[in-house]
């Protein structure tokens, strides 16, 4: 599995991820199983490293779950899914077998995004705490 | 904090394991002390409101869990295809926040069957899951992975409790 790869297929399906959950219907659930499915399917047959890919492409869908509050735009779904895709990448060994793990690697992504930005204000010139 | 502790768990787990140390059945007991000590020194956040509300999440995260599970190991379809597979039928049937309910149980379900050798460990810790997930109901909320970290935390604690630990 290179790193590139599972970058560029976590980016695509942030990408789709955001744009059903904006311009669909569909919920949050039904969004991230069908990415899931889709890699699960498709790039086992496609790559040899194909089901470590799909574990990329699944963690991304659950980073796709957020609320609109905390990644509104495309750009911010895009970082976090890169986030999201280094961390499952570099993270392959922790918490094998336990269920959950993926969504734990998205969680930390996306909280990696949103928990400095919440606060801002700590981080700018001349701000005592 | 206690609602925090009890979400934070995966991730002490995961920076510990990353430090080199394995979880063995003494650490386990230590772990789950600790995790005891806090709910205990902080209950409040960690209150269920509404027991009824949070027997019907169990069995149904239950449900998720159990049917991802057997999907996965005795139909071969692996985790991600077995947990993507209940979910989407999960949002033909159930209202959106069962949706998120079952497919929290599914996350369990993605267990190994190294981690899980019997059926029993898989039903606590999707029974666990249910309630965790009313506990935590106001934790990272809109927070994507919510539902995997809520899984891994009740996992975990049917591991250290009943599993002999991460070893």
């Amino acid at each position: 599995m290179t790193l590139i790869l599972s970058i560029v297929l976590g980016l695509l399906t942030g990408f789709f991820g955001h744009t059903l959950r904006q311009r669909t219907q569909l919920s949050t659930v039904a969004v991230s199983s069908l990415l899931t499915l889709l890699a699960a399917l498709a790039l086992p047959r496609i790559f040899t490293d194909g089901n470590q890919y799909a574990l990329v492409c699944a963690a991304v869908s659950y980073v796709t779950m957020s609320s609109t509050e905390r990644l509104a735009k495309v750009w911010e779904t895009l970082t976090v899914s890169l986030f999201c895709s280094v961390l499952v990448y570099y993270g392959q060994d922790v918490l094998m077998g336990i269920g959950g793990r993926l969504g734990t690697f998205a969680a930390l992504a996306v909280l990696a995004f949103t928990v400095p930005r919440a606060h801002r204000k700590l981080f700018k010139k001349g701000v005592r705490t | 904090m206690c609602r925090h502790a009890l979400i934070l768990l995966p991730l002490v787990v995961a920076t510990l394991e990353l430090a080199g140390y394995l979880i063995g059945r003494t650490s386990s007991v230590v772990l789950l002390a600790l995790l005891a000590f806090i709910i205990v020194l902080a209950p409040k956040g960690c209150r269920l409101g509404d027991w009824k509300k949070a027997l019907r999440s169990a069995l149904i995260c239950l449900v998720g869990a159990l049917a991802s599970f057997l999907l996965a190991n005795n139909l071969d379809l692996g985790p991600l295809m077995a947990s993507a597979v209940v979910g989407l039928l999960g949002t033909v049937v159930l209202k959106e926040k069962d949706q998120l309910v079952v497919y929290l149980g599914t996350f369990i379900g993605m267990s190994s069957a190294l981690r899980f050798p019997t059926l029993s460990l898989v039903v606590l810790a999707g029974l666990t899951g249910g309630i965790l997930w009313e506990m935590l109901s106001e934790t990272w909320n809109g927070v994507g992975g919510r539902l995997g970290t809520v899984a891994a935390t009740a996992v975990l604690i049917v591991l250290l409790a009943f599993g002999g630990g991460l070893q």
